[in-house]
């Protein structure tokens, strides 16, 4: 099996660097274009994000979480970081648009991880309000007053409905062979 | 008092994963990770946030090419810098004394070179400066300012365009055996796009002659090569130079390098091969 790029970078490997792009440029890509307002400041926040990726690829643990996941980590605390940072633009994605059924050309489902796969499941089942929370919060990156306005609820509300949800999918994720509980990033 | 804690750190948790936290609740999580360490290296929260994150990823999605190359550029200056930050480490001597520190016992004529190094530089630094304001005032009469676009790194464009499919590659062999001459050429049919990386090459007077490139294509005739573009070699070491094809390539079988005029030339005698690059 391949060494993984993390790996690779982590041990200066320099060639790794195109390979992290060609793997995970586009997620990560994707990733700031869905919770940015504008492609000016995505690109700014993928420019740094990896940055923070090759600084941070000497801690990445295989047998704790897939390396998409843990770029994926690095990338949203990146961008949360920005948002709270920066005054942003409510999303418009539509609200009916949560179903989570990521489909391939070939229309099957295709996932960027196990773990994604997992938290896919692990969202159907939850409460409709629930999702909602979920996706504006952690997909389209809204705040939780800008939440609370736009699904006319109180602020304490969309605070629980968000930890009771992602408690659950937590839950989810925890089997053996992803020892969650104490992953280290 | 203490499983209300514990549930406080856990909706903290949950929020910082979700929603990231303000610097009051930071402050109140970081109190509260003293008091359960179990919990202060916790990842999970994280990982689920982002596992749903990636549920609705686009994996489709490309990266573009523009950004590609400000990051490769990023990653080439965090490297350099790694690497000097390594080395620096790596020269302590045993007893853990840097090289800078060996330097109390030098003579002074070793202090001298540093000392005209210094003056040197406090020297371009006020001719930049002074060479900025004249420019300025120059401008600021007449247009506004403008920003200089910067340069793109060729050395990343050659990454980006090597990592694409279909590109060919092939290396350089000096034609003399005495020359050492190395390094590669790549080229992009698709893009109409390549480079030649050389190693080697002599520093050519610029008065007197010029580095050519030649493209040897499928369906061009033998005699009459593309031209591939003129270029200088001004120092040595490694030279990336992008390719500048006057004809479509469809298909090329061989590169070559020749030596010819200032300016260069439209069909070259030949007299002067120095690289080979020959597409198996």
């Amino acid at each position: 099996m391949a060494q993984a790029i993390l790996k690779r970078i982590a041990s200066g490997d320099r060639t790794a660097v195109q390979d992290c792009l060609d793997n995970y440029g586009g997620l990560v890509w994707s990733l700031a274009r869905k919770m940015l307002p504008n492609s000016e400041d995505a690109e700014d926040a993928v420019q740094e994000i990896f940055i923070e990726i090759w600084k941070n690829a000497v801690r990445f643990e295989e047998t704790k979480s897939s390396e998409t996941t843990f770029i994926a980590m690095i990338a949203r605390r990146r961008l949360i970081d920005r948002i709270r940072k920066f005054t942003r633009q409510p999303g418009t994605d539509s609200l009916d648009k949560i179903v989570y059924e990521p489909t391939g050309k070939d229309g099957k489902e295709v996932f960027a991880s196990i773990e994604a796969e997992r938290a896919a499941k692990a969202m159907n089942e939850l409460k409709p309000v629930q999702q909602k929370v979920l996706n504006l919060a952690i997909v389209q990156g809204h705040s939780h007053s800008e939440i609370a306005g736009i699904m006319d609820i109180p602020l304490g509300s969309v605070k629980t409905h968000a930890r009771r949800g992602l408690m659950l999918v937590r839950k989810a994720l925890e089997p053996k062979d992803l020892n969650t509980k104490e992953v280290s990033a | 008092m203490r499983e209300e804690k514990r549930t406080k750190i856990l909706e903290l948790l949950a929020d910082e994963a979700i929603f990231g936290l303000s610097d009051s609740e930071k402050q109140e999580f970081d109190v509260l990770k003293t008091e359960f360490p179990e919990l202060a290296k916790d990842k999970s929260f994280e990982i689920a946030a982002s596992s749903i994150n990636l549920v609705e990823t686009d994996l489709r999605e490309k990266i573009p090419h523009n950004l590609q190359v400000k990051i490769l550029n990023d990653a080439d200056k965090f490297f350099d810098s790694r690497d000097a930050k390594e080395n620096t480490v790596g020269s302590k001597s045993k007893n853990g004394e840097t090289s800078s520190t060996k330097t109390k016992n030098q003579p002074f004529w070793q202090w001298l070179g540093w000392a005209v190094a210094g003056a040197a530089c406090i020297a371009l630094v006020a001719n930049i400066w002074v060479t900025q304001q004249t420019n300025q005032e120059t401008v600021d009469g007449r247009n506004p300012v403008q920003t200089p676009t910067p340069a793109p790194d060729i050395k990343a464009e050659r990454r980006v365009l090597l990592a694409k499919a279909g590109v060919i590659q092939t290396n350089w062999s000096p034609v003399q055996k005495d020359e050492k001459i190395s390094g590669d050429v790549i080229w992009s049919d698709s893009e109409q796009k390549g480079y030649m990386r050389l190693k080697g090459l002599p520093v050519n007077d610029k008065n007197k002659q010029t580095y050519q490139l030649w493209i040897f294509d499928k369906n061009q005739d033998e005699k009459t090569p593309v031209d591939g573009g003129i270029f200088d070699v001004e120092r040595d070491g490694e030279i990336i130079v992008p390719i500048n094809a006057k004809l479509r390539i469809k298909d090329p079988k061989m590169f070559a390098v020749t030596v010819e005029k200032p300016g260069g030339v439209v069909v070259s005698k030949r007299e002067k091969i120095v690289a080979l690059g020959k597409v198996s």
